[in-house]
């Protein structure tokens, strides 16, 4: 579909939906109660901040849009699981409080969702844990992010294809549930097509110096290093990685970036000819993404990122799944909710009925350098953009 | 100040002074106004669930008082005892269908054979080697919690963990699914431990501690078996502790990895400091003061724990013993001021 194409059609859904709001309009429906589960303060401000700035923006446009009173509420998760568990349940046990979305802690989104199931009411959540619509799915939880097998394929098979003489990949990765995942992920590709996996490392959670692991990746002679780590720790890896000189002598991509705030971190100096997955790239050219980019450059001045994307249109997600079910809780939202297709930033996502997880695009950015920037938050480019999923019959969760 | 018996040095420092031996003190004051604060806890706050977090966590700096305040050993393994008494009595109720009383009394033994352990091993050093030692043992045990992730979750922490009734047999006496109800069984549970913990430090035994706190050449020249009270103190603080790391995985419904972590005893310690070491109420206050203040401010400033290092900075500075000494210093003034007046 052209872009014009998609421009019309996004025209013509908000004319349809404001034409068709109006009648509605004149009645008096009631307020939406709304909460954001973000990590404003502690250890994980720097994320919460954005998801922070993502739903509002989203309660301010939805305000306006469904022309309906909508009361947006904060937790601060204070970066501790056990401080979001206890604000959940007393939202929920004081306030009467049903519709939850946020979280950045995967450990924090498991146990949120399961608490919010117990009292009946919706929670969607950006978390990086796959048990979240595998193993501990359940009916309240919903997920926005592509679990580890899409960003291993998205990321590792068009690599593949662009880089037909590499074949032999190394791979580092942080000893625990989520690493192992996506290490998993990645030794099934490497099989299936054809590559020797000639090494892996696995480090600590705690881990910030990776000089011993970059070392013993050199002395295999690999093709491509793929980071398996996230966060602070993957910057670290990539910086020593090019310290050492390691981008000159074999390819390197990082499978599971943050994203824009990553980049801006690293610099144009470090990210240059480095493969990045991301779960949102601003560049995205869909009609809701543009108009995300727009309403936030008005509102904040800023480019958005990964955490202000995805809380953006959790958020406008649910609160349209309200307004059309003219449920705020229980079985008839969450079936307004399942097998929901919507304009997101990605392009079109729907929600999978049988275990409540996003379908949307996964991206392999590029990074330029800084001769080839067109703006500040120009990094990357998109190499490619797809989705890949378990099939639902291999799914472990059962609704 | 809790105990009544004083030795002057000990007095400077803001500390319980030293008990004279074999005499044993009832102070009912504390014990009252902890009542008093247990009952209005759930009133005066928006929520009978962060009235039960502050006593949880109150429960678990009253385990380390005994330790801090009362013997003078600065333990950062209280997380080990938290932790697995969160864990035990987690997987003992999920796997074994264990009811209330059966998992929260795992959670003790536990905590107290644990400790047991950690205390053996730990003693046979003071000082700063015996705070390292705590210090290594509850990053190893952070780190097999970690790894067992069959069994504890690892990361993603140990879900649905239940909140069983009271219940005889078959029959459930009291559900405790409402914040308010399990909130009664905390704060009966705390209220229990607080005059137990009070008994034990005016006995002769706390006295005991009290000496070696002081002066432990002394007491041992005295006589007294050093290691064994240390042991029995250990053991003691790590039951209480456990059992409290039981009620928080009750209230949570969840067991985070966070709990077994460095940053738990920290934070235990934190509490205990700030509420006034060698004050078993000051337990109570720093628990409080610590909660709420986190819950006050972030909702103020998400920058909120700048203020919560100079509030910090500010009781270590001003108030030696903490809020407790603050406060019974303020109550001694106020009391000279008035004898002043009526004098006059």
């Amino acid at each position: 579909m052209s872009v014009r194409t998609h421009t019309a059609t996004f025209a013509i859904t908000l004319l349809a939906g404001s034409l068709l709001a109006t009648p509605l309009m004149a009645q008096d429906k009631p307020a939406i109660d709304f909460y954001g589960v973000k990590s404003v303060s502690g250890a994980f401000a720097s994320y919460g901040k954005y998801a922070e700035m993502g739903s509002q923006l989203a309660v301010e446009e939805m305000q306006e849009t469904l022309d309906r009173e909508i009361n947006y509420t904060t937790l601060d998760t204070e970066g501790n699981a056990g401080r979001a568990i206890r604000k959940v349940q007393e939202a929920i046990n004081q306030e009467d409080a049903r519709l939850f979305n946020g979280a950045t802690l995967s450990s924090t989104a498991l146990a949120i969702g399961k608490e919010v199931d117990k009292a009946g009411g919706v929670f969607m959540t950006p978390a990086g844990a796959d048990e979240l619509t595998g193993s501990e799915c359940n009916a309240a939880t919903f997920r926005w992010s592509v679990p580890t097998y899409g960003a291993i394929r998205e990321t590792l098979v068009p690599l593949i294809e662009k880089l037909p003489d590499a074949k032999r990949w190394y791979t580092i990765t942080p000893e625990y549930v989520f690493g192992e995942a996506l290490l998993q992920n990645a030794e099934k590709v490497f099989e299936e097509y054809g590559l020797e996996h000639v090494g892996n490392s696995y480090h600590s959670l705690q881990e910030q110096e990776f000089s011993g692991y970059l070392t013993n990746a050199m002395s295999t002679s690999p093709d491509v290093l793929v980071l398996l780590n996230f966060g602070a720790q993957s910057s670290n890896a990539l910086r020593q990685a090019r310290n050492f000189g390691l981008n000159e002598q074999m390819d390197i991509v990082m499978v599971w970036s943050a994203g824009l705030d990553q980049l801006q971190e690293l610099g144009a100096d470090n990210v240059e000819g480095i493969y990045f997955g991301a779960q949102y790239w601003h560049e995205v050219d869909t009609p809701m993404n543009r108009h995300l980019v727009e309403k936030v450059k008005e509102a904040y001045d800023i480019t958005p990122n990964y955490p202000l994307a995805a809380d953006y249109i959790m958020t406008r997600t649910m609160l349209e799944a309200v307004d059309a079910s003219g449920a705020s809780e229980g079985p008839e939202l969450i079936a307004a909710l399942e097998g929901r297709t919507y304009q997101g930033p990605t392009g079109e996502e729907t929600i999978r009925a049988a275990d409540h997880q996003v379908i949307k695009d996964y991206y392999l950015l590029q990074g330029k350098g800084q001769a080839e920037m067109d703006d500040a938050d120009d990094f990357a480019d998109i190499i490619s953009s797809g989705h890949s999923f378990v099939e639902e019959d291999k799914s472990v969760c059962q609704l | 100040m809790d105990t009544k018996t004083g030795a002057v040095a000990s007095k400077r420092n803001g500390a319980t002074p030293l008990a004279r031996p074999g005499r044993i003190r009832w102070a009912p004051g504390t014990t009252l106004a902890m009542l008093v604060v247990v009952v209005l806890l759930p009133v005066v706050l928006p929520s009978a669930t962060l009235a039960t977090e502050i006593l949880i966590f109150a429960m678990a700096a009253l385990a380390c008082n005994l330790l801090l305040g009362y013997t003078g050993l600065l333990s950062f393994g209280q997380a080990i005892f938290f932790g697995a008494g969160a864990y035990c009595s987690a997987l003992g109720m999920l796997h074994w269908q264990l009811g209330l009383f059966s998992a929260l009394l795992l959670a003790l033994g536990v905590g107290a054979v644990l400790a047991l352990l950690v205390g053996l091993l730990c003693i046979r050093r003071k000082g700063i080697y015996f705070v390292m030692l705590t210090l290594a043992l509850t990053q190893m045990a952070y780190f097999l919690a970690y790894t067992l992730s069959d069994w504890t979750g690892g990361d993603n922490g140990l879900l649905g963990v239940p909140r069983p009734p009271i219940a005889l047999g078959d029959t459930t006496l009291v559900s405790l699914a409402s914040p308010l109800a399990f909130y009664g069984l905390v704060a009966v549970l705390f209220a229990v431990i607080y005059i137990m913990a009070r008994r034990i430090t005016s006995s002769p035994f706390g006295s005991t501690l009290l000496a070696i706190r002081e002066n432990e050449a002394r007491a041992a020249a005295l006589g007294y078996d050093i290691r064994l009270f240390k042991i029995m103190v250990f053991v003691l603080s790590g039951a209480i502790t456990a059992l409290a790391g039981a009620l928080y995985a009750m209230l949570l419904n969840f067991a985070p990895l966070s709990n077994i972590e460095l940053l738990m005893s920290e934070q235990i310690l934190i509490m205990t400091i700030i509420g006034g070491t060698g004050s078993l109420f000051g337990s109570l206050l720093g628990a409080g003061s610590i909660v709420l203040l986190g819950d006050i401010l972030s909702a103020i400033w998400p920058r909120w724990m700048l203020l919560l290092g100079v509030a910090l900075i500010a009781v270590v500075i001003f108030m030696r013993g903490g809020l407790w000494g603050g406060l019974t210093s303020l109550l001694q003034r106020a009391r000279r001021a008035s004898s002043h007046d009526k004098e006059a």
